[in-house]
């Protein structure tokens, strides 16, 4: 008894064969067909299935079926070897005339569950490109790592990534959150689902929580520039999510948690092949609710996060209609609905601000995948996605608005891409597409939208034994922003069998947004006013006109009307891949990031009425630069250990020239604990607002298998980074405002039960109950208890 | 066996660092700390004018915004501005010390007739004012004469950096006010006792740290000594 639980899991390939008589076979061949899946009984596509001595090989297709027909009978050894998963051996014995039938479930490799870096190989069924063969480097998050966790919102699965943080955005209101990666913020990160770029941005914070992580597949996580694979916004890197797709055998899942703030998570899955395995759909429901919560009790009642309720419901299907031709479909709609309070004062002097949020995203997608008896593969994709967002913010006392905003976005976009491997060693991706882009705003909106077409090719080549390179090339053109080309090139050297050097290059662009360009917006509570580029000249001309100018600023109006460049990236990636031994690996990797032309506000006019006019200008260059590294170590069987740490500076080179020359506010600093003054010297410069210096995650999870529970504590720091320039001289010096550094502990324990049919999870986010006033999105301790249960045949 | 002990062991090794994870204590964030010296008055969230705003163009006002309101040390007395009637009783009087003027009531004057763009101008009071970037408490004499007279801080309110008069910045980042530490002024009233004045903020409750771009304001806080038996001594601790 004992035994047998500890063989199923510990996931050893189960194995059956069937011989299985067929007709057509005759005299010395045989054959033989089957299918690999994962433990969890999920196919993977794309797997290469050998047999040895005579090295027949095969490919398993999507829904993880592979044949090998007309091989000589006989005694064989398959092999088979796939990233993420143990390797894999056994022997089969071909008898004549008879298709022998055989099932491979693959064991997971223990690094896959890892947080840090993850590698695992799933043939694309949305994308060409394979985004882990990118020339940056690439952490994937699995399923199960995601699950372990016990997280709902896809922020917080990313903010325990090492060198990844969430962070607020004071200036963008209370509900402006985003990512930041390698010290790029969450303007320059692009968010894909299926490859797909998701849209719908708040001052330029794309709000990870809008994002469930159930039916989740998995998480691609690249860091750099990766304008190359995917175009302007991916200035500083990618998410991409990864839906649930394909399906062996019908199953479902059913789960639901529970716990602080009245955290509601519940999602209802399915999955199922149709038409003799031709066809398959997933399906998915998730609805998702929170109080919100406070971290300034001592200044304000209500909340700091927002409380909100979820709605999604997303689903994939594909069908085979030929050998060689597949189409699919994925579909997503989400919704959220938000009123949060916030109530400052007491008594006669209360204000209460009622702010409401309102989101509809849609994201739809049609694909056909073809493959030409040439071995030409081909992908041709529409898709579709729409957001909405209606925001307000009312004083109730006094019935006062102090902002609303209507926003929609309506991507629709085109894409048709091949593969070809024209030589064994050397695979070739390419392809073309289009897109168009609609914005309406009650401030503004530009007729006819913006179009966009682009063109790529990328290469992946295994120049020999020892090396490996990724290169590619993109091209966007933009109807009203010119044309612009990427180049990417990353390059593996496997030095020993141990040891593997890697190095990429990439560079990255971002055209300026609708806002930067087009809209012009007042903000009454701070009474100033921003003017797109594109405007300045003829809404400055305007107002002067209508007598509301008192001064402009002539040779800078003269410069920036019109001519708002877009913001450049150049990304370096260097580093090495240590493995000495089967339960150790070591990475270590050095970045620089050079950003140039990064668009921020200037003051370019005041007004008679509004005091000051601003608009958009292009600075000189700034630089994210650091090393990152990590350690994965399992010092015996079912414990994993995984350590991160990223060391980070973030600094404006215009910045730093001005106050190496002394130029006007940077020119000196004031101790605002003295009041006195002091000349400022480069090194008083700590970098840009929001980067912590160091930051560091530690992982540790364990399996006892005999209870078949599951336990893992993980701790993360982040060290202190700056909130606001106190001293008013333009940049961060010891005497601003800093957040604390400080440590995380979150942890989670699931025993499963019923023969794996029902697993039960308890989950503490934040034991330690850390809260600052300055992170308002952090909660305190969340302690969550949930259930789920898999529908399944044994 | 052997293993669960040494899982044990690791598992006391991995919990150390939460003995070290620093639990946030909770420290005294008490905003008014420190700031009543038994001497001075300390005013607490005085409401400005939290019904303005700086109007919508396209409606064409020509008026500000916000209504002046003054205020007097000697009683603590705030007077609103609210028409021309309450402006023709006041503002050329030598009965209030201070104006708080401007978008958000952000820009303060002392009361000097002399002074063209001083709400008083026109009026007989004479207070002059000077800038001191030292904390309050150590402000223990009012400068000179001549500095009072060579001073030429007019309006107080947005300082654009750090050398400029005013007594807040404007974090165009997050578009919030920071109030200048330790920076104080010693002022010459219009009955010629000396006084020194710190404006410590404008959002209600006094937050060490704006955290939210609506916080609640124009909620004025401030402190103020005045010397009554007419000499330079402002000396509060």
């Amino acid at each position: 008894m004992k035994l047998k639980a500890i063989i199923y899991c510990q996931m050893l390939m189960l194995l059956s064969i069937s011989p299985n008589l067929i007709q057509a076979q005759s005299g010395i061949r045989g054959g033989l067909n089957g299918g690999v899946s994962d433990a969890d009984g999920r196919p993977i596509a794309g797997a290469i299935i050998q047999l040895e001595p005579d090295l027949h090989q095969a490919q398993t297709d999507d829904k993880g079926n592979f044949q090998f027909k007309n091989i000589i009978v006989g005694d064989y050894t398959l092999k088979t070897n796939n990233l993420g998963y143990q390797p894999y051996n056994t022997k089969v014995h071909i008898r004549v005339g008879q298709q022998a039938t055989l099932s491979i479930q693959l064991k997971p490799n223990e690094t896959s569950l890892e947080a840090v870096v993850v590698q695992e190989k799933v043939a694309a069924v949305d994308h060409l490109l394979d985004i882990q063969r990118s020339a940056m480097p690439v952490t994937v998050i699995s399923r199960e790592a995601i699950a372990q966790m016990g997280s709902r919102r896809l922020d917080e699965v990313l903010k325990e990534q090492t060198g990844i943080a969430v962070v607020n955005d004071i200036g963008g209101g209370a509900r402006a959150v985003g990512v930041q990666m390698q010290g790029f913020g969450s303007d320059y990160v692009m968010i894909l689902i299926d490859g797909q770029p998701m849209v719908g941005r708040n001052s330029g914070n794309f709000d990870l929580s809008r994002i469930s992580v159930s039916n989740i597949e998995r998480i691609e996580i690249i860091k750099g520039a990766s304008s190359c694979l995917f175009g302007s916004e991916a200035l500083g890197g990618a998410i991409n999510v990864v839906t649930r797709h394909g399906a062996i055998q019908p199953q479902a899942l059913a789960s639901l948690r529970y716990g602080s703030l009245n955290i509601v998570d519940a999602t209802l899955e399915g999955e199922t092949p149709f038409h003799h395995q031709r066809g398959s759909v997933n399906l998915s429901a998730n609805y998702y609710r929170t109080d919100g919560f406070n971290t300034d009790p001592r200044f304000m009642n209500g909340t700091t996060a927002p409380p909100y309720d979820d709605y999604t419901v997303q689903g994939r299907a594909r069908y085979r209609l030929t050998e060689t031709s597949t189409i699919g479909t994925s579909a997503r709609y989400a919704l959220r609905k938000s009123y949060m309070e916030q109530i400052f004062g007491s008594g006669d002097s209360r204000n209460t601000a009622g702010d409401s949020q309102d989101i509809t995203d849609v994201n739809v997608s049609l694909t056909y995948d073809k493959t030409f008896s040439s071995g030409l593969r081909s992908i041709s994709r529409y898709y579709l996605t729409r957001y909405i967002s209606d925001m307000s913010i009312l004083w109730q006392q006094s019935g006062t608005q102090a902002s609303a905003e209507k926003f929609a976005q309506t991507l629709h976009r085109f894409e048709q891409q091949f593969a070809y491997s024209p030589v064994r060693n050397l695979k070739l991706t390419g392809g073309l597409g289009g897109s168009v882009e609609q914005m309406d705003n009650r401030d503004f909106n530009v007729p006819g939208g913006l179009w966009s077409g682009f063109g790529y090719l990328q290469g992946d080549w295994r120049i020999n034994e020892r090396v490996d390179a990724v290169g590619g090339l993109r091209y966007d053109h933009h109807n009203s922003f010119g044309g612009r080309l990427n180049p990417s090139l990353g390059l593996n050297y496997h030095i020993l069998p141990t040891l593997t050097f890697k190095m990429a290059l990439g560079s990255g662009f971002k055209t300026p947004d609708y806002r930067q360009r087009y809209q012009v917006f007042m903000n009454p509570v701070a009474n100033y006013l921003v003017i797109g580029a594109e405007l300045l000249r003829e809404t400055l001309e305007d107002m002067k006109d209508a007598g509301q100018i008192s001064e402009i600023r002539e040779y800078l109006v003269n410069q920036l009307d019109q001519n708002l460049q877009a913001e450049k990236s150049l990304s370096f990636n260097g580093g090495f891949d240590f493995t000495p031994s089967q339960n150790l690996k070591i990475n270590v990797n050095a970045f620089y990031h050079n950003l140039y032309n990064q668009i921020n506000s200037i003051r370019v006019a005041t007004g008679i009425s509004i005091r000051d006019i601003y608009t958009y200008e292009n600075l000189p260059e700034s630089f994210n630069t650091g090393l990152e590294g990590s350690v994965a170590y399992s010092p015996f069987t079912n414990m994993d250990i995984t350590l991160g740490y990223q060391y980070l500076v973030t600094k404006d080179r215009g910045v730093m020239d001005s106050i190496r020359n002394g130029t006007g506010a940077y020119a000196s600093i004031r101790d605002n604990a003295t009041g006195l003054f002091r000349e400022s010297k480069l090194s008083d410069y700590f970098g840009l607002e929001n980067r912590s210096r160091h930051m560091a995650n530690l992982r540790v999870a364990y399996r006892y298998t005999p209870w078949d529970m599951t336990a893992n504590v993980r701790v993360s720091y982040r060290g202190k980074y700056g909130f606001v320039d106190r001293n008013n001289n333009r940049f961060l010096d010891r005497y601003d405002t800093f957040v604390n550094g400080h440590f995380l502990v979150n942890a989670g324990v699931e025993k499963k039960l019923m023969k794996q049919h029902l697993s039960v999870q308890l989950t503490a986010d934040n034991m330690m109950d850390y809260t600052d006033r300055l992170m308002p999105g952090q909660p305190g301790r969340v302690l969550l208890l949930g259930l789920t249960y898999r529908f399944y045949k044994n | 066996m052997n293993t669960t002990k040494s899982t044990y062991r690791l598992m006391m090794l991995l919990l150390l660092p939460l003995a070290f994870a620093s639990c946030k204590k909770d420290e005294d964030l008490d905003p008014w700390a420190g700031l009543e010296d038994g001497k001075s008055t300390l005013i607490k969230d005085l409401a400005g004018d939290t019904n303005g705003s700086m109007g919508d163009e396209a409606e064409g006002k020509t008026k500000k915004g916000f209504d002046v309101f003054l205020f007097r040390f000697s009683d603590k007395k705030q007077i609103w501005l609210r028409n021309a009637a309450d402006s023709a009783r006041w503002l050329k009087t030598d009965e209030w010390d201070l104006a708080f003027t401007g978008p958000y009531n952000s820009e303060v004057f002392v009361n000097k007739g002399s002074y063209e763009f001083n709400p008083g101008y026109g009026g007989p009071a004479t207070s002059a004012v000077v800038q001191l970037d030292k904390a309050y408490n150590l402000v223990n004499d009012a400068p000179s004469d001549g500095d009072f007279e060579q001073s030429d801080v007019n309006k107080i309110g947005w300082a654009s950096d750090q050398y400029a008069n005013g007594w807040f910045f404007y974090s165009l980042d997050t578009h919030i006010m920071i109030p200048i530490k330790n920076r104080t002024y010693a002022i010459q009233l219009p009955d010629g006792k000396y006084a020194k004045l710190e404006l410590i903020t404008a959002y209600q409750g006094n937050p060490p740290e704006v955290t939210n771009l609506n916080w609640p304001a124009p909620y004025f806080s401030f402190r103020y000594y005045v010397q009554q038996d007419g000499s330079k001594n402002l000396r509060t601790q």
